[in-house]
């Protein structure tokens, strides 16, 4: 079985005072191993956001499953599934949402408040991950104190200071220059070489390339998955992703 | 890092609101602390005030032939009595199960004397007792020590020639030259050697006015009185006072009755009952203002707990996204209500023991405002605690059933 299950996930919504429902997703199945680093592309409000949030037991789908590390997601009740969140996910949002009260160190140590672990190992947690994303020496500093990328690099850490098997961001680089986009990206992709898995958001080609699989939402319907295409027709969608 | 660290940050970030709920709660627990040290101390002073209003029970003989009235209380003719009380009555007062709550036991003997002709009514008791039990009796000159030493009351003493004859205002200072304005203390003895019941006493002491029938009595020491009365061991009746804050008058009564079979106890119900309804009224009108202060106090920690879920949507988003329980969340505003209501309220106790102790003097008489009472203390940090996790639990709860996705996506 693979590492991520996507089964049939059907999203909708009934807007207030609307007649019929909303279909954001329709039907969506995929698969994600473990160490991949996948793009979920689209244009805005094709709904792979919605798809990454149910992914990230965030939000219960109308219909299907979602099936990660052999645990049906939503088959957990709401504490467990948040419960299994700091277990088994790092989320990087696009506007990063640093806690502005709180220092560097202390956004990364965040997911680590509700565990069990001790202050010292909480500190030294949260200074390895920092390290990780090359900001060492700035566990002190509040957000406003930091640039736009840093700020991305302390979501990252954050996003990954408890170990997670799989780190989801979403639009990571949205709000970056593109210098600074690529540099989060190089952030990513080296934390998947040391064998992280990811699944990335985003609408941003050049992200997209630096990924292994690119998966296409349009309209709610996954229209093409560079994996399946590649196997059938020799991975067209990166050499198109990637033909710049 | 623990959840307090969050809510201390977020607090540090939010100074200014968290300065004004603070300061709100203040407000409105020393209000209610500085209510209740007045009223505790109105309840104290009112309390003594009627202690010193004189005895709350009279115990006199049963049996009588003759009426004599005393200080509005009607008793008997000790001269006609055939069951006195004695002496030895008083030891068995002192042996009743409350004699702890009775403050003081004043033993009289009553007695008619004749003086220069004229009738007087002879009190003889323990007069270091009636001097503390009378404080509205200004003695001019002292109270009487020695067995032949007499204190007359201020009408007595005029017939008696013992002072000036009452005289229109403006005289007295021309009598006292030298002295700008004359008071009445500044009454002279022009007359102190009185001879009654056959033997000489000195005058030392004369009572101000005091508008009662003691303006027109004779006071000596109660052996004295036994003496010149021919009545040794011998007494008209025993003034008791109870110490009574809420003293269960009348079971004193009952075990006095007991003790002293042949004696008559009455309780001054009036007396008594006024004090307790002063009491109970000071204290209903503080506590109908304190639920008052702590409801509005409720209403406005809701308000600015509510206020912080909406502004803080997109944290409780950041942090359901991690992993936090939906008690984690409920937790974090908890604690946040905790401190703030915490230090609320030791500061309004302290600002509220403050102004109490402050403001004391223009509401009381009291000399001495009570000390900051640490039960006070406790009862306002609980009510200040209450008052804010209370009204924080909605909103708490409200944040925690916010949907992760659409909180996040608040601005």
């Amino acid at each position: 079985m693979s590492f991520i299950v996507i089964e049939n996930v059907t999203k909708a919504y009934q807007p207030n005072g609307a007649a019929s429902r909303t279909t954001v997703l329709s039907s969506v199945s995929a698969e994600i191993e473990e160490g991949e680093f996948v793009a979920l592309m689209g244009p805005s409000g094709s709904g792979k956001t919605t798809l990454l949030t149910i992914i990230g037991a965030m939000s219960q789908p109308t219909d299907g499953r979602v099936i990660i590390d052999e645990v049906d997601v939503y088959g957990l009740s709401e504490e467990r599934r948040a419960d299994f969140r700091r277990e088994y996910l790092g989320f990087v949002f696009q506007q990063h949402h640093l806690l502005p009260y709180l220092t560097t160190l202390e956004n990364v140590m965040l997911p680590l408040v509700i565990t069990k672990l001790n202050t010292q190992e909480k500190r030294m947690k949260a200074q390895t991950a920092l390290e990780r994303v090359g900001l060492g020496d700035k566990l002190d500093r509040l957000p406003n104190q930091l640039s736009g990328g840093e700020q991305g690099r302390v979501a990252i850490a954050r996003a990954l200071v408890n170990e997670p098997p799989l780190i989801l961001a979403d639009e990571p680089t949205g709000n970056l220059d593109s210098r600074t986009g690529e540099e989060l990206i190089n952030v990513l992709r080296s934390l998947n070489e040391q064998g992280q898995t990811i699944l990335m958001v985003t609408h941003n080609p050049e992200a997209a390339a630096a990924t292994h699989r690119v998966l296409k939402i349009q309209d709610g319907l996954l229209m093409s998955d560079s994996a399946e295409a590649g196997r059938r027709e020799a991975r067209p969608m990166m050499e198109e992703v990637c033909a710049d | 890092m623990k959840l307090i660290d969050i809510v201390i940050g977020s607090l540090r970030r939010r100074k200014g609101r968290v300065a004004f709920i603070v300061i709100g709660l203040a407000v409105g627990v020393g209000t209610v602390v500085a209510l209740r040290s007045l009223t505790a101390t109105m309840e104290q002073e009112i309390g003594a005030q009627l202690d010193q209003y004189g005895a709350n029970i009279v115990i006199v003989p049963k049996a009588s032939s003759q009426e004599l009235s005393y200080g509005g209380v009607t008793l008997s003719a000790a001269t006609f009595d055939l069951l006195q009380l004695k002496d030895e009555d008083i030891s068995r007062i002192k042996s009743i199960k409350y004699a702890n709550r009775l403050s003081l036991i004043a033993p009289k003997l009553l007695g008619a004397v004749e003086i220069d002709g004229q009738k007087f009514l002879l009190s003889g008791a323990h007069l270091d007792q009636e001097v503390r039990m009378k404080q509205w009796w200004q003695v001019v000159g002292r109270v009487p020590t020695e067995t032949d030493e007499l204190l007359v009351g201020y009408e007595a003493a005029q017939k008696l020639g013992v002072i000036e004859a009452a005289k229109p205002a403006g005289h007295e200072s021309m009598l006292h030259s030298g002295h700008a304005s004359v008071r009445q203390s500044e009454l002279k003895l022009l007359r102190t050697q009185l001879a009654l019941g056959g033997g000489e006493f000195r005058v030392v002491g004369v009572i101000h006015e005091t508008g009662a029938q003691d303006d027109q009595m004779v006071f000596t020491s109660l052996s004295t009185a036994q003496r010149v009365l021919h009545k040794p061991g011998e007494l008209s009746l025993i003034e008791v006072s109870a110490m009574c804050n809420g003293c269960p008058i009348d079971d004193i009564v009952a075990q006095l009755s007991a003790a002293l079979p042949e004696a008559k106890v009455s309780a001054l119900q009036q007396a008594v009952r006024a004090r307790l309804q002063t009491v109970e009224r000071l204290s209903r009108f503080s506590t109908a203002l304190s639920v008052v202060m702590l409801l509005i106090g409720f209403v406005m920690v809701f308000i600015t707990m509510m206020t912080s879920v909406v502004e803080r949507t997109r944290e409780v988003g950041v942090l359901r996204a991690l992993g936090f329980r939906k008690s984690h969340i409920v937790r974090i505003f908890m604690i946040e209500a905790a401190l703030i209501s915490l230090v609320g309220g030791l500061l309004g106790w302290g600002v509220g023991a403050l102004s109490g102790a402050l403001s004391a003097p223009y509401f009381t008489e009291a000399a001495a405002v009570g000390r900051p009472s640490l039960a006070l203390a406790l009862a306002a940090l609980a009510a200040a605690v209450t008052v804010g996790v209370a009204s924080s639990l909605y909103p708490a709860i409200k944040a925690a059933k916010l949907d992760p996705t659409e909180a996040l996506r608040h601005y």
